[in-house]
């Protein structure tokens, strides 16, 4: 399923919560389709540099940055495809979009000066999500790639994600801003006074809390921001379209940690309930279980088969408790991702595949690390 | 005793290393001081109740345990509480600030959510006092959102007043900063784990802390494995081929890389970051709750 998905889709969103190994999860997917042939692009929008790292580039800016042959090379590689990155610069995506609709440059510069501006554009709520899905569907209509995964930030509900184009469009309505400013909006003023706004008790309430200076500067923002709102409309139902149609696939990722399967268990409900299909569930870290092999578990026979190897049982404790320690302990850890993930699949009712990703014994930041997990992967329990 | 003798405790740290339980166990460690803990959940989700085997607070603040207390504090709670204090009546509240489109409006108010979280959170490390006029809590731990959302929630009094300069908001903000920066009253704790992004992050998010100038407090170096295997056991072992070696080969190699990355990791920590360090290995429960929490709970408290 999963690889049928990375050969046919155009776009793959990559939802979980924060912490499960999304980002490299996701560059391992954007490796296996270039691999493949494809010319596969993994988008990301967290600020940290964990895309960086997980590609062994020393920095990605906002651009389009190609993994270079000789990085394939030094991981042993040869892509049939393409490999490309880049990490959304949530500030110049939203400069490129006031560009894109302002109605006149006048408009725009007002835009990009007011105070805040800057704030609004980093800070707002949703504003990240709605940038990175505006960049997906540029990406997508520009076809420069056969295939973009989208690596999301890490939200407290999968929603969160996919509501931020219409949370923020509510905000740039006509009907909330010309209802809260009054005339003045519809005189189209920028230079917005005190007069204006003391003129409503709602405003002159909201004034105490967060002072006139701020209610001036949001109404300055709002009345510049009129005549844009269609083009953003537009843009946002597109937007929608393209991630919940035919040519998206959702995939869920998770840890076996018992917290992150219960929120990944709730992200799979919201999902299915606003009807986006999950095309695979991908476990990340899961434990290896050493008494899967047969072989001694306790100290005595492990002293034994060390004896027969000649293996010298020094040390204290002695190397054969200590082996027995450390088998004890990882069965235990493997049993207990074990019951998590069939936890996670009965939870949502097995309607997607879940594909495991062992827990490598080395740690994954290089293109050598990726294709590591995606040799490592494989379906759970065949069902 | 210098860290564990301030108020407010904040727990910051890239999502998944271990945040919500290093907060558990401080308010463990803190219990058995006899201090009275107030636990302030500012995350997603509620983590710290049920590690400790007591049920969810919810906003309300509740008891979880002998003089521990906890709350889940939400923006729309939070705002609700913040909102009332301003306006004082709930009929104008209701009329306002329960409107639909103000609530669009307030919306674009930026770090609004913040600000009311950590509001919430000034109130009760320094207003909230008991029946005797002294601080209610002796001890204030903060499971702060995780870094990238952390950095910014810290931020939050220094970029409202960079964007506005009078009103009660300025007040507010001054009073927060006040709380954040103090030396004698915060520390701002670090956790990470022996792994390159988590590392990375954590290098990150200390640089953001003396830069903003906060009151450092330690650094938690959580999932840490310690040296069990040299380096010629693991590698004689690696180049046996007895079958009946096959689990301890398997497990001898696992342990011996994730005890490499540990150290490598531990040693990079201390050139970069100059906090004291706390070390909390690895637990291999089978059920993560409360007897793991009361076991890390001992080790941060020897080093308090």
């Amino acid at each position: 399923m999963l690889g049928e998905v990375l050969e046919s889709r155009r776009v793959v969103v990559c939802v979980g919560s924060g912490g499960v190994g999304k980002t490299t999860v996701s560059a391992a997917l954007a490796l296996r389709a270039a691999m493949n042939g494809r010319k596969a692009l993994v988008l990301t929008i967290d600020p940290a540099r964990r895309l960086a790292n997980s590609l062994g580039l020393p920095t990605l800016g906002n651009v389009e940055t190609r993994i270079g042959e000789e990085r394939f090379a030094a991981a042993g590689l040869k892509p049939s495809g393409e490999l490309w990155a880049m990490t959304l610069d949530l500030r110049r995506t939203w400069d490129d979009l006031i560009e894109r609709y302002a109605p006149s440059a006048e408009r725009r510069e007002t835009i990009l000066h007011n105070r805040l501006y800057q704030a609004l554009s980093t800070g707002l709520a949703g504003s990240l999500e709605y940038m990175a899905m505006e960049k997906v569907y540029e990406l997508e209509r520009a076809g420069g790639y056969d295939l973009v995964v989208l690596d999301t930030p890490p939200t407290a509900h999968a929603l969160d994600f996919l509501d931020a184009p219409n949370r923020l469009l509510d905000l740039f309505s006509h009907d909330a801003a010309r209802w809260l400013l009054g005339g003045a909006l519809g005189a189209g003023r920028v230079g917005l006074s005190l007069v204006h706004l003391g003129s409503s008790y709602i405003l002159k309430t909201l004034a105490r809390f967060t002072g006139v200076e701020l209610l001036q500067s949001l109404a300055e923002f709002f009345v510049a921001f009129q005549g844009m709102y269609d083009g953003f409309h537009e843009r946002a139902k597109a937007t929608k379209a393209l991630l919940s149609g035919e040519k998206s696939a959702f995939v869920l990722v998770t840890s076996p940690n018992p917290l992150t399967v219960d929120e990944a268990v709730f992200f799979a409900h919201e999902l299915k309930r606003s009807e986006i299909h999950v095309a695979a569930g991908i476990v990340n870290r899961v434990h290896e279980n050493p008494l899967w092999q047969p072989g001694a578990t306790d100290a005595p026979d492990i002293a034994r088969a060390l004896a027969h190897e000649r293996v010298p049982n020094d040390g204290r404790p002695f190397l054969s408790e200590r082996l027995e320690t450390t088998v004890t302990e990882l069965s235990v850890l493997a049993q207990r991702d074990e019951r998590e993930i069939e936890r996670f699949h009965e939870a949502t009712g097995g309607a997607f595949a879940l594909h495991v990703v062992p827990r490598l014994a080395r740690d994954v930041h290089d293109l050598a690390g990726l294709w590591q997990v995606l040799e490592a992967m494989h379906e759970h329990g065949g069902g | 005793m210098v860290w564990s003798s301030r108020r407010l405790h904040i727990v910051t740290g890239k999502g998944g290393v271990g945040k919500s339980t290093v907060t558990a166990a401080l308010a463990l460690a803190a219990q058995r001081e006899k201090k009275r803990v107030l636990v302030c959940e500012v995350t997603a989700k509620e983590r710290v109740a049920s590690l400790l085997g007591a049920p969810d607070c919810g906003p309300e603040v509740k008891r979880i345990d002998e003089s521990i207390w906890s709350v889940h504090v939400r923006p729309a709670e939070a705002m609700r509480e913040y909102a009332l204090m301003v306006v004082r009546f709930r009929a104008i509240y209701n009329a306002v600030f329960e409107n639909r489109l103000v609530r669009y409006f307030l919306r674009a108010v930026p770090s609004l959510p913040e600000i009311v979280e950590l509001g919430k959170v000034w109130w009760h490390v320094v207003k909230e006092q008991d029946e005797e006029g002294k601080p209610r809590w002796d001890a204030v731990i903060l499971d702060a959102p995780a870094t990238g959302h952390g950095i910014s929630f810290l931020r939050t009094p220094r970029t409202i007043l960079e964007l506005v300069s009078e009103g009660p908001m300025v007040r507010d903000m001054k009073r927060m900063q006040a709380m954040l920066t103090d030396p004698a009253l915060t520390a701002i704790h670090v956790v990470t784990m022996p792994e390159e992004m988590p590392v990375n992050e954590a290098v990150d998010l200390h640089q953001a802390i003396v830069e903003m100038q906060l009151p450092e407090g330690r650094l938690f170096l959580n999932h840490h494995f310690e040296r069990r295997f040299s380096a010629d056991e693991r590698q004689t072992l690696a180049s046996t081929d007895d079958g009946a070696l096959g689990p301890s080969r398997l497990a001898a190699r696992y342990w011996g890389e994730r005890q490499d990355l540990s150290a490598h990791y531990e040693a990079r920590l201390r050139r970069e970051i100059e906090l004291p360090m706390t070390l909390i290995p690895y637990l291999a429960a089978k059920e993560f709750g409360r007897a793991a929490v009361e076991r890390i709970a001992e080790i941060v408290g020897r080093e308090g």
